[in-house]
């Protein structure tokens, strides 16, 4: 019998991920969509799906509708019957305590009733937010084996990056000796990944110990390992923390690249294509005479008339004649009208750029957006969720165009390097 | 008040149609790929859904796994709910009755305790073998309008055609829209009027009930065009022809398929078919898995639908290809139809070809093209089948499905049959 069977998963997709700025406006950052037809709320539940557990909790928290609406029943990762399940689980009122969730271990506590109704050996935690294989079940048993009260997925990360995680330091075995939370000098280049396989009992004894533990890396985590058995499960892969508009571009951008490391379908990840709520399915991508697309993911409902190179297009994007688009993520249905050019750009839903405009321009690729230097710095340009772009508009480097910007809002014909509309 | 179904549909997709050689040696016609990711049979089911009339059953009778298959419990078209439904009606062993459908007509008669049981106020009997797109709701509008007992849709066709489909002479009483029904006859050998009949029949029930009891008791006759219509004409009863003008796919034949596919292509396609509002079922051949279709740095695309889950390196100009299918670096696919999980390798040339699911073409084939004499017909390759590489197919070949590939000769001259 695989270990997966006494296994309930609680998925955490409460978080803002305020630094993907506008992507986040309307909706939470694990419902960000990615690689064109995914969310990447995608890659948890199907990492789920593909070890066979059958009951997921999600717990939402932050604009939690688009999030709603995508998972639905969980039919699109297999999780109706009578043995399945994928269960909302949102803040709520109670007799005595009633709270919004205030960090992941409190975001537990608070659904102490939703894990003693589903019994189950162990409890496996994740997070919405990444984007990554794993097998799962090959995790379980590893717990099981090391008699462990906490497993914690960890990988090997550059020392660079290493101050935006959890870093444990190991013995020998793999237990995990020191625990440090983002640490500013690192003294390891082992990060926490944010799964946690925990023994049911033993979690909720430990959460019962303090209400005022609210965060596993911060609290409860350097407790156990300083008295209990906690050990770090070595991941070897890829996995991404698309938690900022570079790595954001980044990650779709290595989807591009010969053999790449990520490979959606390959990995068995499900999109749930129902959840667009379209009366009708998307027709094939169509491709006129005279279109030019190089090195580019396209997705269906696409109309392509101009140039695509090195971008990744959401369902039903149209581009028109003589328009060019380069090293940019294009959403669902935006139109980009006759001899508009679009380079480096991330574009939310439904935008639509005027004949001639140029979004993303200059070599002035290092002025970081005045608003939120640290969102925006390597030259990206953002668009919100359906702004409507005048014809000829020019837009620089490192712009922000907020969503539902209308064609009055542009006062100027140009959006200078760093602007923000 | 009682609820009372107002429209009952039941779609003939029993048939294999001869002509459509390879395509239909596993499937219906109905469950035949069309339009890079959807079934013949969804053009009928979305225009029912898009009608508003969401209580349906499917004739079927030849091969028929495909097409269960593909309508699963009739979701993709919004067909499930207390009074929505589509039912699969198979032919079935009775007390003292046992018995193919043995024709279209035969199959509804067959079936008449079913529609009887539901008790509609009109019946809709259409086929489930073409490509079109309809609004069923003028049709029943206007069959109430004129209180009739059938109401036929037809289409002009060219006199010349004329022979090959049940064909009507319908008067001006509603100018462009329709008329009474004033001859008809079934594959004529000299046609003298050309409005031909689509297969799309709106009758009033007890009528039809009358007439199938009446029809098989006399005359042991089993086909709607040859001989229910007919009798009616004979019985004068009220038959009216609706008169339809836009783009009807009959694909009777592989050319007629294959143009049929290409329709869908140009910079101004005869089939709009992003207005066609088309569904089909995801699940099958879980297309709703697929990936965004991939492009690599050497890919040419022209003029072509391709869907996702496909990745291109090579060239694709004309064509139209299903989820799956592999296009390598310096191969080339023109003017061609590839079914789902088609693998073209490196330096291919696939010229004017149908090729049904799951092959693999190595480096090096060349299909199709033009034949010594000139012409140049689309050769169908079956599903299964695994072509060698450096194998050269000539135009209007026929390959059988899962031949093994021992036996495809290295070369094939064209209008050959490999079996």
């Amino acid at each position: 019998m695989s270990s997966t069977q006494d296994t309930l998963v609680l998925l955490l997709a409460g978080g803002v991920g305020s630094r993907l700025n506008v992507l986040v406006k309307t909706r939470a950052k694990p419902s960000v969509p990615f690689a064109g037809l995914y969310r990447i709320i995608d890659f948890s539940l199907s990492n789920v799906m593909n070890c066979g557990i059958k009951k997921v909790g999600v717990l939402t928290q932050y604009k939690p509708l688009s999030l709603m609406r995508h998972l639905a029943t969980g039919e699109a990762w297999d999780f109706t019957g009578r043995s399945r399940g994928v269960k909302i689980l949102p803040p709520s009122t109670g007799f005595r305590d009633s709270d919004w969730y205030k960090g992941t271990a409190d975001a537990i506590r608070q659904n102490l009733s939703f894990i003693r109704a589903h019994p189950a050996k162990e409890l496996l935690v994740l997070s919405g937010d990444h984007i990554y294989q794993m097998d799962l079940d090959a995790m379980i048993q590893f717990h099981r084996q090391k008699n462990a009260d906490i497993s914690i997925g960890m990988m090997v990360v550059p020392k660079s990056q290493i101050h935006q995680f959890g870093t444990g330091i190991t013995d020998d075995e793999g237990r995990i000796v020191e625990w440090e939370e983002k640490p500013k000098v690192p003294r390891t280049n082992l990060a926490s990944m944010g799964i946690y396989v925990f023994n049911t009992e033993y979690l909720l004894n430990l959460l019962a110990e303090d209400k005022d533990m609210v965060d596993f890396g911060i609290h409860l985590i350097p407790k156990a390992i300083a008295r209990d058995n906690v050990f770090a499960y070595p991941f070897k892969g890829y996995w991404r923390d698309v938690g900022t508009i570079q790595a954001y571009w980044e990650a779709n951008m290595d989807l591009l690249r010969d053999n790449p490391e990520i490979s959606p379908e390959a990995w068995g990840i499900r999109p749930n294509p129902e959840s667009e709520q379209f009366v009708t399915d998307r027709i094939p991508a169509r491709f006129s005479t005279g279109s030019k697309v190089k090195r580019s993911m396209v997705s269906a409902g696409c109309v392509i008339e101009g140039e695509v190179i090195n971008s990744v297009l959401s369902p039903g994007v149209r581009v028109g004649r003589g328009c060019r688009i380069t090293d940019s993520i294009i959403l669902h249905d935006c139109v980009v009208e006759e001899g508009a050019t679009v380079d480096l750009t991330i574009m939310d839903k439904r935008v639509r750029v005027g004949k001639g405009a140029v979004i993303g321009t200059g070599e002035n690729k290092k002025v970081a957006n005045t608003k939120y230097p640290d969102h925006l710095y390597t030259g990206i340009s953002l668009v919100g969720k359906e702004a409507d772009i005048p014809a000829e508009t020019i837009i620089g480097r490192n712009c922000i165009i907020n969503p539902w910007r209308k064609q009055k809002d542009f006062t100027a014909k140009v959006l200078q390097d760093g602007e923000t509309l | 008040m009682k609820f009372k179904l107002k429209t009952l549909a039941m779609i003939l997709a029993g048939g294999r149609v001869d002509d459509l050689g390879v395509l239909t040696f596993h499937r219906p016609k109905s469950a035949i790929p069309f339009g890079g990711f959807a079934r013949v049979i969804d053009f009928s089911l979305s225009n029912l859904m898009n009608s508003g009339l969401e209580r349906v059953a499917i004739l079927s009778q030849y091969r028929s796994y495909s097409l269960i298959n593909h309508i699963g419990i009739g979701s993709a078209w919004d067909m499930v709910g207390r009074y929505r439904g589509i039912s699969i009606l198979p032919p079935y062993i009775g007390y003292g009755h046992s018995q193919w459908y043995r024709g279209s007509s035969d199959a509804v008669y067959q079936n008449l305790d079913f529609m009887q049981y539901i008790d509609p106020e009109q019946l809709l009997v259409l086929s489930g073998d073409h490509i079109y797109n309809m609004d069923y709701k003028k049709i029943i509008n206007y069959h109430r309008e004129k209180d009739a007992d059938l109401t036929m849709v037809c289409l002009k066709v060219p006199i010349d055609e004329a022979h090959r489909f049940g064909v009507a002479d319908i008067d001006d009483e509603d100018g462009e829209f329709g008329g009474r029904v004033v001859r008809y006859s079934e594959k004529p050998k000299n046609p003298e009027f050309n409005w031909a009949s689509m297969t799309i029949f709106c009758f009033k029930p007890e009528v039809l009930y009358e007439t199938l009891a009446a029809n098989i008791k006399e005359d042991a006759s089993y086909e709607f065009g040859r001989d229910i219509i007919p009798r009616m004409m004979r019985d004068n009863r009220r038959v009216f022809g609706y008169k339809f003008n836009d783009y009807w796919g009959y694909t009777g034949n592989i050319e007629e398929f294959w143009q049929a596919n290409m329709d869908l292509l140009g910079d101004d396609p005869p089939i709009k078919f992003a207005d066609w509002n088309i569904r089909t079922n995801m699940e099958h051949r879980n297309i709703r898995d697929c990936q965004p279709l991939k492009i690599g740095d050497n890919a040419r695309i022209s003029d072509s639908l391709i869907y996702n889950g496909c990745i291109i390196e090579g060239e694709v100009e004309n064509s139209i290809l299903f989820p799956g299918t592999c296009v390598e670096k310096g191969a080339k696919v023109k003017d061609s139809v590839l079914f789902f999980k088609n693998e073209v390798g490196k330096g291919a040339v696939l010229d004017k070809i149908i090729s049904d699911v799951n092959t693999i073409f190595g480096r090096g084939v060349r299909i199709g093209g033009e034949s010594q004499a000139g012409i140049r017909e689309t050769s169908v390759i079956g599903w299964n089948n695994y072509i060698k590489a450096n194998t050269i197919i000539g135009s209007g070949c026929t390959v059988y499905p899962s031949v093994s590939s021992e036996r495809i000769p290295k070369q094939v001259h064209s209008g050959e049959v490999v079996r």
